[in-house]
């Protein structure tokens, strides 16, 4: 009886390809992609981020430093006058400013507390990036301040006919550079707190779950002619997806308000960060947060029409998403993928919502800022209502 | 007047024509009964008239007027109550009537009027606010049938409405499509269920392999039927027996007794006065014509369908 039993599940299984599909190639895809996504997770990524250099400084220390930038951080971006819209629009991850009269401090016995080494970045650069940043721009300086003294101290010693001379470090002075160098967010819209990384991400991926629940609304109503009664009574395709569509951007909308409260209000009750809205600009915000539940939408009428059976419903709404997930920086943030991930990244839609929400969010960006990733999205939804359009109708009859 | 003439439909890579030809005719007041085997063509034929498929050959005509021509304009003058309980389960009876008044272009006042003539006509109002999903098989059909009559629809096609459903509720849906042709509609009607079509219909169309095998009213359908004989008898077997009934007509042995289609001139008096003299005990006797399943059963053989 057991045996007959086991037979029937086997058999079942079997049969059912796309569960099948679900339970084999849904992990190895994930394998692939998360291994790839992570590669390079213990290997800072400040090698892989886009930055420029603003060098004021006439001396050669400054060119030194430069150099020994560029030996870990790789070659910069040419820079331009509009470096901060740059910067503002996370086009450029930072730019490391060297500021007039950087080699002459430098060499000087006494450092003036001024900045001279300004690292202006990214409002939503990672901490722990902006952080290293900072430390390893402290530490080149410092270490060419007291090469430089130390050249200086030995050309003393010569000139004082084999006496020895003092170090620096003898003679009390400082060889840190830590005064001169300062780091700064450009103009932050907020700090980027987890919880200010973290809400956009899965507002956008939450977004996204009304595949499911529309494929499977939408599949039984298909099965018991619901659908196709609909047709005889003279209800034209058009208004049958408008009447699909209409509902799921209110339900959007319900979840955006409920996730930034969420943030807002919910997390610091928890003991977490606060999420801020404190000056960002809002009309921006409704356009991506439109883009996203348009093509969240669109994507959802696709796979409704394409879908077949239930399984499929069950199956493919939630593996598209998690994969979509998975590739546009919503599970393993975009900046700790290597190269090629990266450019991957760039072509999932919920990596356009992404970073149209972090522009928002993190760098205070108003329409202008948000208008490309949000032109993906509508474009993107435009492209897949054609698709449900097509399919719609086949699948209605 | 709905009029279908030679038409024909060939779904794509399939190995022979769904349709084949068929013409029929289905009159305002009148039931017209369509009976088939599964795979017959059925469904494609009632798919052509609710719009679901496109004519390929052929056409399709209400009263001098093409179908596609009739349903642009008035698609609800067409109404389809499906096999399947096309409706929505999670709404509640009076929920999905709404859903679909709106959908077939009904507002306002007369939509809540035809609303409540749909719930009295299927005898729905205590369910109004069930969820249809909570509803008893034949409960759902009431509904199914309701949801197709609120448009107020000329004609009415009935897709086996009785499937599943107790007597007692049979009875009330073969009276209420009574009622809707004698108030003008016309209806088609299929189901396998014969004597539900002997029941209510004023012609019939058997359909097989996408053709029409016969079409006409029950009597000229049944009319072609010779007169049978159908008995048990004791005390007279084997030899004999067989002799004696050559002599009225063509005999069949069937589970509990013989048939015996008389031959011209042959009475069944007559036949069972012979049993009775040659020493046979007649333990039951039923006499009459062919029935409408004989006749479906002939006209479509007896092997399986898909």
């Amino acid at each position: 009886m057991l045996l007959a039993l086991i037979k029937k599940e086997l058999l079942a299984l079997i049969r059912d390809v796309h569960g099948l599909a679900a339970l084999f190639l849904m992990p190895a895809v994930f394998i692939v992609i998360m291994s790839l996504a992570l590669k390079d997770v213990y290997d800072p990524p400040v090698k892989t981020l886009p930055y420029a250099i603003d060098n004021r400084d006439n001396g050669t220390l400054s060119a030194t430093l430069v150099d020994e930038w560029k030996k870990n951080h790789g070659d910069p971006h040419s820079r331009d006058d509009a470096w901060s819209d740059r910067v503002q629009s996370g086009a450029l991850s930072y730019v490391l400013v060297i500021e007039q009269g950087f080699s002459d401090a430098l060499t000087a016995s006494e450092l003036e507390d001024k900045p001279l080494l300004r690292l202006i970045t990214d409002p939503g650069l990672e901490g722990g990036v902006y952080s290293a940043n900072k430390a390893e721009l402290v530490m080149i300086a410092s270490e060419m301040r007291a090469q430089a003294l130390l050249s200086a101290s030995k050309m003393a010693m010569q000139m004082s006919r084999g006496k020895r001379a003092a170090s620096p470090a003898d003679v009390g002075v400082q060889t840190s550079a830590q005064d001169i160098v300062t780091a700064e967010r450009l103009a932050a819209g907020s700090r980027p707190t987890a919880v200010q990384q973290n809400v956009p991400a899965w507002l956008v991926f939450g977004m996204f779950f009304v595949v499911a629940s529309l494929s499977n609304l939408f599949l039984q109503e298909r099965q018991c002619g619901a659908l196709a009664r609909l047709a005889s009574l003279g209800v034209p395709v058009s208004v049958m997806i408008w009447a699909k569509a209409l509902p799921y951007l209110v339900i959007n909308g319900l979840q955006a308000a409920l996730m930034l409260a969420v943030g807002v209000w919910l997390m610091p009750v928890l003991g977490g960060d606060a999420l801020s809205l404190a000056g960002i600009h809002w009309g921006a915000l409704l356009l991506v947060l439109l883009a996203v539940s348009m093509a969240a939408i669109g994507l959802a009428l696709a796979l409704a029409s394409l879908v077949r059976t239930q399984a499929q419903a069950a199956t493919l709404g939630p593996v598209v998403n998690i994969l979509m997930a998975a590739i546009g920086g919503v599970m393993v943030p975009k900046f700790v993928m290597p190269d090629v991930m990266q450019r991957i990244a760039e072509f999932s839609p919920m990596n356009w919502g992404l970073e149209g929400m972090l522009a928002v969010l993190l760098r205070g960006s108003d329409i202008g800022g948000v208008l490309l990733p949000s032109a993906k999205l509508m474009g993107f939804a435009a492209l897949m209502a054609v698709v449900a359009a097509l399919l719609f109708r086949r699948r209605v009859n | 007047m709905l009029e279908i003439r030679n038409l024909s439909f060939h779904y794509p890579g399939a190995g022979r024509r769904a349709l084949d030809g068929v013409s029929l005719l289905a009159a305002p007041g009148q039931i017209l009964g369509l009976l088939g085997p599964n795979g017959a063509g059925k469904t494609t034929l009632i798919s052509h008239l609710s719009g679901a498929l496109p004519v390929q050959h052929g056409d399709i005509s209400i009263n001098g007027k093409t179908l596609a021509e009739i349903r642009r304009a008035t698609p609800t003058r067409i109404a389809v109550a499906p096999q399947e309980y096309a409706f929505y389960p999670m709404l509640t009876v009076r929920e999905n009537l709404e859903c679909f008044a709106s959908a077939g272009g009904l507002a306002g006042a007369h939509k809540q009027q035809r609303i409540a003539e749909c719930l009295a006509f299927a005898q729905l109002e205590r369910y109004a606010k069930t969820r249809a999903e909570r509803l008893s098989g034949g409960l759902k059909r009431r509904l199914n049938l309701a949801i197709a009559l609120l448009p107020e629809p000329e004609f009415i096609l009935l897709d086996e409405p009785t499937v599943g459903v107790d007597p007692q509720s049979r009875a009330f849906l073969l009276e209420a499509v009574r009622t809707l042709a004698r108030n003008g509609a016309a209806v088609i009607y299929t189901s396998h269920y014969m004597e539900e079509i002997e029941a209510i219909a004023d012609r019939v169309v058997i359909i097989d392999d996408g053709r029409v095998l016969r079409e006409g009213t029950l009597d000229e359908l049944l009319g072609g039927g010779k007169a049978q004989l159908h008995f048990a008898v004791d005390g007279i077997t084997g030899a004999p027996l067989n002799a004696l009934l050559a002599g009225y007509g063509s005999s069949t042995k069937t589970g509990d007794g013989w048939l015996v289609a008389l031959g011209a001139g042959k009475t069944p008096l007559a036949l069972l006065a012979a049993l009775e003299q040659a020493g046979g005990v007649i333990r039951f006797a039923e006499f009459g014509r062919s029935n409408l399943e004989q006749v479906f059963m002939a006209l479509t053989k007896h092997s399986l369908r898909d």
